[in-house]
């Protein structure tokens, strides 16, 4: 298979980025849950290449944010007390995979001046570090259902295509029965079983399984219309009668024509899971205060007096447009990659 | 006809499966109806527990299942504990108002996702597919919710559209002006069931174009000369329906559930604010009605995606006969 | 700037309606028809015009009986009349449909005389016989009604009989010190209209929301006219209204009143600002201060009524009766120290929980009693400001230390760590229980928040007890101590820190058992004052529940809106509804 250049940059970009968020201890500035709690709500930190007498400086600076007495949450900065902005800085401590430990950042600055690249939240947390952190949870977990989800449906998918009959009606009276039913509560019953607190990892699987669980129906139901006409194709009839093993029909010509499906399928799972952690979260199945995610990050979207009052707390969802038009473009050259290999 | 007769028996069975396991779930899920009540100093437990049983919640399960066959079968289906009066008729009325919304939303929306998505896989990799990419994914990371308040807001700045409700209160009651006064009403509400909608619909055709445009009958017509329009349309689509008809399949299964929060904040007199009010209070006849009405629509969405597949393949029905 | 005049003039009239409300009745008596009207002391104003207020959920139905939830009962007070009336406002008892009442000298008696000539909303003419077939409803436990519970006193239900048909008799089983208070919001029902329903036995059916507008009648202001199907509720003028204002004018002066069900708080904000409601009953903080920035150039004006009778408050499982094989168990043996629940409360931080959550638009607490019942909190109970220092110190007495992480560990070396449960759907406790996480990381306790959907919360604190920590909200409804009854008695069922107890069990609890029933029975208000007092300062010594704070009322209307006073008790906005009018209406509003 060849992968054009455009798919290799494309790839690259998308790791860095899955990179930074793996790595997000040493890339975010603050513990995630630390509070500020006399700079709730604050604008994403103003960066000064000039000082107050106007004397150029190569290392930016960044100035005390104080609170005005008479409003919330509306800031004014304090010019004559700017701080250098430090790269490789020691700070709070944070833990590599989980294993190393470590206590240096990317960039900090000193106390008293804070830097919050993307604002800060109800709490004055740093939006930024938890938007990276958010993403370790989101993301990931985000993926790997997508690819449960797929696993489970193109197997059972293709399972029903391919062979119909009973196992046809069988599978697909299932998938219906999965979509229709009210999992809200299955899941509310299952939180009741459940120790009470659940910590992020806990919550991390929890999440996996639920998604990849409930959401097979869907792509199996396209997989298989897909199946239904593939497997009829010359070609495979043909295979057939030279007495290709069913096993053999399925992998070389029946999933093949499914790629495209399995490709569009993710890219639109992908976010729907990010944003489903919210709705899990509501039952108790999510991450939970204080552990960030994007789901909740989003949902405080959601509250029209923030969205007209700050607009800055819009970053977060913003910043992640360009990374799912990345994966909408990821999966397009893939699939033309495939196709131009094909033919 | 073999055939019709097998789905409609497979899809009694479906129903009944589902009420039963919605049962299962409703009974499993801790907590009642009138447990909001427990909350309140001045209702005494013995009240509590008279309640529970003049609504039969003191009953065992296959019991309370049993009344409501009878019930459904009388048309009832059961009676609301909130409301206290039989649920098909708090549905019905309001189930019609979900549907003259996410029905208009549904025809839009595949009216507009059809040539974008076509016309994505005709220019792939070229500026205007990348614009409709980058469309699609700042429309997939954006809530509905989101959507929602962003378009209301800009309701209040414009006044072009109301900012939510059905009817003005101080309509005439004039037909026609009712009905504009209802389609201006529908603006809003339809465009963010539309834009909410689009990125599945257009990501799904343009592959299935694209994997269309790849057969050798396409390249044979091409090289024939055929316009690319006319390829597109003609030759294209059809090649691509597959999919397409499962997609179609799940729109017609999604029309009752598909608006329900979008119904909540633009204050639409739908399913959405009685079912979400009913799912939260464990309204538990209530919240299986609408299962099993959505249930209903599921499964007439895919017998009639089945039927399109098999139409449009004839290879595939002689087999099913056979 | 007409709200403005009109607020101080209402305030003014206010200073005068404890001696009015008499000398008014006199006058009333005078009237041609033989009809006693209620004169009312508020600003004349002028008929015409509608009001349109938004719901948050729809009401469910339109029997006063058998209505649980909040917004039939919203409505249903604009429907209702009763017979002794809380003045929301002043929070004291005035005369309603009975226009005076004497008390036995032993307090077991209540004689109320109805007004002459009251008539329902559809025009037929009441008598002592509706009295009694409502209370007859109302005590059925066949019909189970949610307000039964009320009008039983000392253990058996209040008995009712009619002298004649213009006077009934009430009498309690025991001496009731709020016993005035009963009548408020019992409804007075139709016989000609529910008796053959409820001979029946279908009266839970009746009245539902698609019931016909001239087979139900109350003696509220209003009535109604249409309902539509999650969209609106139309009352109109009751032409048979028992209070008239100054000038002899019937009330109410608004033609009709809408409800427009808005399900969602951000959508009623949006509508309000469109122009589609004039009336928002409940803002959020945030929502308060996103108006108020747009008051000035638009007309409509936001108002902070004050603390609430909400308390919010965190409190741990002290269950005895616990589930199976839990852990819960071992850590009660923290809980049940006064000085660990001691140094706790004194590690939080509750002013910056008015600052952060509320914006400031809401009041600290130290007792479960809220400045919104400004006679009964005790004003005596310290505020303790917020020290970690001391927190430390109590918990360092009670045998606690510190490991070399920090971590906070108990005599047998294990570390303290628990989790505090919260509704899901109230963002408010969802934010007190991350700031209070905040604050005992601190002390060295790491606790963990476990927001829960509502249900299964209260399933867990009320059936299961499988909890270790949770934060909860109560009030509403009545300042009165009787309607904390439940929460603070061993064997009440709100009771929440240790449900179903047989007996009190600590010595604490037991005094306060002893305290509240004794207030219960004691009729003069200032000893009644002085036993609460004891009881606030008990809960306060002991911390069952730990008390954080409680949000400001805040609402908004629009500017037209005239003689509109806001009030601490439910409902907040429309509680004085037949006397608001719309000030812009000028003389074509008038008949």
């Amino acid at each position: 298979m060849k992968i054009s250049i455009q798919a290799r940059m494309l790839g690259v970009m998308l790791l860095g980025l899955h990179l930074i968020v793996f790595f997000a201890g040493f890339f975010a500035p603050y513990e995630t849950s630390l509070q500020n709690r006399d700079l709730p709500f604050a604008p994403p930190a103003h960066i000064h290449f000039l000082d107050i007498q106007g004397k150029i400086h190569p290392r930016p600076l960044v100035c005390v944010l104080v609170e005005r007495s008479d409003a919330f949450a509306e800031y004014f900065e304090d010019r004559g007390h700017c701080f250098p902005v430090r790269f490789l800085v020691r700070g709070a401590p944070y833990k590599l995979f989980g294993l190393m430990r470590s206590n240096v950042h990317l960039f900090g600055v000193d106390a008293p001046a804070t830097i919050f690249l993307m604002g800060t939240d109800a709490y004055g947390r740093d939006v930024f570090s938890r938007f990276l952190y958010g993403g370790q949870i989101s993301l990931f977990a985000g993926l790997i259902a997508t690819v449960l989800t797929l696993v489970l449906g193109a197997l059972l998918g293709t399972l029903a295509g391919y062979y119909g009959g009973w196992l046809d009606a069988g599978i697909m009276r299932g998938a219906e029965l999965f979509l229709a039913l009210p999992w809200l509560y299955f899941l509310i019953a299952v939180r009741a079983f459940l120790p009470l607190s659940l910590s992020p990892k806990d919550a991390f699987v929890m999440l996996i399984a639920v998604i990849g669980f409930v959401g097979w129906a869907r792509p199996a139901r396209l997989i298989r219309a897909v199946v239904l006409s593939s497997r009829e194709h010359h070609y495979v009839l043909a295979a057939r009668l030279f007495g290709a093993s069913d096993m053999y029909l399925m992998r070389r010509h029946i999933l093949p024509d499914t790629y495209s499906i399995l490709l569009t399928q993710a890219v639109l799972l992908i976010p729907q899971y990010v944003l489903a952690e919210v709705t899990l979260s509501f039952l108790g199945l999510g991450a939970g205060e204080p552990t960030p995610s994007w789901g909740s990050m989003l949902s405080t979207l959601q509250q029209y007096s923030v969205l007209v009052s700050y607009w800055w707390m819009l970053i977060p969802g913003l910043v992640l447009v360009p990374v799912f038009f990345g994966y909408v473009l990821l999966a397009s050259e893939l699939q033309s990659g495939r196709k131009t290999a094909a033919s | 006809m073999r055939f019709l007769v097998h789905r409609l028996l497979h899809s009694i069975f479906l129903l009944v499966g589902i009420s039963l396991l919605s049962f299962a779930f409703l009974e499993l899920a801790p907590g009642n109806f009138f447990d909001e009540m427990r909350l309140n100093p001045q209702i005494s437990h013995d009240t509590l527990v008279h309640l529970e049983k003049q609504y039969g919640l003191d009953h065992s399960f296959a019991e309370r299942y049993l009344a409501w066959v009878r019930s459904a079968v009388k048309g009832d289906w059961g009676v609301s504990f909130a409301y206290g009066s039989p649920v098909a008729p708090l549905i019905w009325t309001r189930a019609r108002n979900t549907l003259l919304l996410t029905g208009l939303a549904m025809l839009l929306s595949w009216m507009i996702a059809l040539p974008v998505g076509l016309l994505g896989a005709a220019e792939r990799g070229r500026w205007l597919d990348n614009f409709f990419s980058l469309g699609t994914s700042l429309l997939l990371v954006t809530p509905d919710l989101l959507l929602a308040l962003g378009l209301l807001w800009l309701a209040l700045r414009t006044h072009w559209f109301p900012a939510g409700g059905m009817q003005s209160l101080s309509s005439s009651s004039a037909h026609a002006d009712k009905l504009k006064d209802v389609a201006f009403h529908l603006m809003a509400p339809v465009a963010i069931l539309v834009l909410g909608g689009l990125p599945v619909l257009v990501r799904h055709i343009r592959a299935a174009a694209i994997d269309a445009l790849q057969q050798p009958c396409i390249r044979a017509a091409r090289s024939h000369g055929i316009s690319r329009v006319r390829i597109l349309f003609r030759h294209g689509l059809p090649l691509a329906a597959a999919p397409l008809v499962s997609l179609f399949g799940f729109s017609l299964a999604s029309l009752l559930s598909a608006s329900l929060l979008v119904e909540v904040v633009m204050s639409w007199p739908g399913l959405g604010p009685l079912l979400l009010e009913a799912i939260l209070a464990r309204d538990v006849y209530l919240v299986i009605g609408a299962v099993m009405l959505a249930a209903l629509f599921l499964a007439g969405g895919m017998l009639i995606t089945d039927c399109l597949l098999f139409a449009a393949d004839p290879r595939i029905r002689t087999e099913k006969l056979a | 700037m007409c709200w403005q005049l009109s607020k101080q003039l209402t305030a003014l009239f206010w200073l005068t309606t404890c001696v009015c409300v008499f000398s008014c009745q006199a006058s009333a008596q005078s009237s041609p028809s033989n009809e006693e009207l209620q004169i009312t002391n508020n600003p004349v104003g002028h008929r015409g015009g509608r009001l349109v207020v938004s719901l948050r959920s729809e009401p469910k139905t339109l029997n006063p009986v058998t209505s649980a939830d909040i917004s039939s009962r919203e409505v249903l007070a604009e429907m209702t009349g009763d017979l002794i009336h809380i003045n929301r406002f002043s929070q004291n008892v005035e005369p309603a449909l009975a226009k005076s009442w004497k008390v036995s000298r032993d307090g077991l008696e209540y004689t109320l005389r109805l007004r002459h000539g009251l008539r329902f909303s559809d025009g037929h003419p009441l008598d002592a016989d509706d009295v009694l077939f409502s209370f007859q409803l109302y005590l059925d436990d066949k019909v189970n009604s949610p307000q039964r519970d009320l009008l039983i006193v000392g253990g058996k239900p209040i008995t009712i009989r009619r002298l004649d048909s213009n006077t009934v008799v009430f009498h309690l089983a025991q001496p009731y010190a709020a016993a005035e208070r009963l009548f408020d919001s019992v409804a007075i029902l139709p016989r000609h209209l529910l008796e053959q329903a409820y001979k029946d036995g279908k009266l839970a059916q009746t009245w539902g929301l698609s019931t016909a507008p001239d087979k139900i009648a109350g003696l509220g202001a209003f009535r109604l006219k249409e309902y539509v199907a999650g969209q609106h509720l139309t009352l109109e003028r009751n032409p048979y209204y028992w209070k008239a204002d100054r000038e002899k004018q019937r009330l109410p002066y608004l033609d009709e009143i809408t409800f427009l069900f808005v399900p969602n708080a951000d959508a009623e904000v949006i509508r309000f600002q469109a122009g589609d409601t004039d009336v928002v009953n409940r803002l959020s903080a945030e929502d308060y201060s996103l108006l108020k920035s747009d008051e000035a150039a638009h007309a409509f004006h936001v108002y902070d009524v004050g603390a609430s009778l909400e308390y919010n408050f965190l409190f741990f499982n002290l269950n005895s009766a616990l589930p199976g094989n839990s852990a819960i168990s071992q850590k009660q043996a923290w809980f049940r120290q006064v000085k660990f629940r001691q140094a706790i409360s004194l590690a939080i931080d509750r002013a910056s929980m008015v600052r952060l959550i509320y914006r400031g638009l809401a009041t600290p607490l130290w007792t479960p009693v809220t400045p919104a019942s400004s006679f009964w909190m005790d004003t005596a109970i310290p505020h303790p400001a917020r020290s970690v220092v001391q927190a430390k110190k109590l918990l360092q007495d009670a045998g606690f230390s510190w490991s070399q992480t920090g971590d906070l560990t108990d005599s047998d070396r294990s570390t303290v760590k628990f989790t505090i449960l919260t509704s899901a759907s109230s963002r408010q406790r969802i934010q007190m229980a991350t700031m209070i996480q905040q604050d005992l990381k601190e002390l060295g306790i790491s606790a963990d928040v476990v927001p829960l959907e509502f249900r299964s919360v209260v399933d867990r604190i009320f059936r299961t007890h499988d909890y270790e920590a949770a934060i909860l909200g109560l009030g509403g409804g009545d300042v009165d101590p009787n309607s904390q009854m439940n929460v603070w008695l061993s064997s009440g069922n709100d009771h929440v820190w240790d449900i179903g107890e047989n007996h009190p069990a600590t010595s604490w609890e037991a005094e306060i058992d002893q305290l509240m029933e004794k207030q219960l029975s004691t009729l003069k208000p200032q000893a009644r004052k002085q036993l609460y007092d004891r009881v606030q300062q008990i809960i306060a010594d002991n911390l069952p529940v730990i008390s954080l704070v409680s949000p400001n009322i805040l609402v908004a209307a629009r500017n037209r809106l005239a003689n509109f006073e806001p009030a601490a008790l439910d409902p907040h906005t429309l509680w004085n509804a037949q006397e608001l009018f719309l000030s812009g209406m000028g003389a074509s509003g008038q008949p």
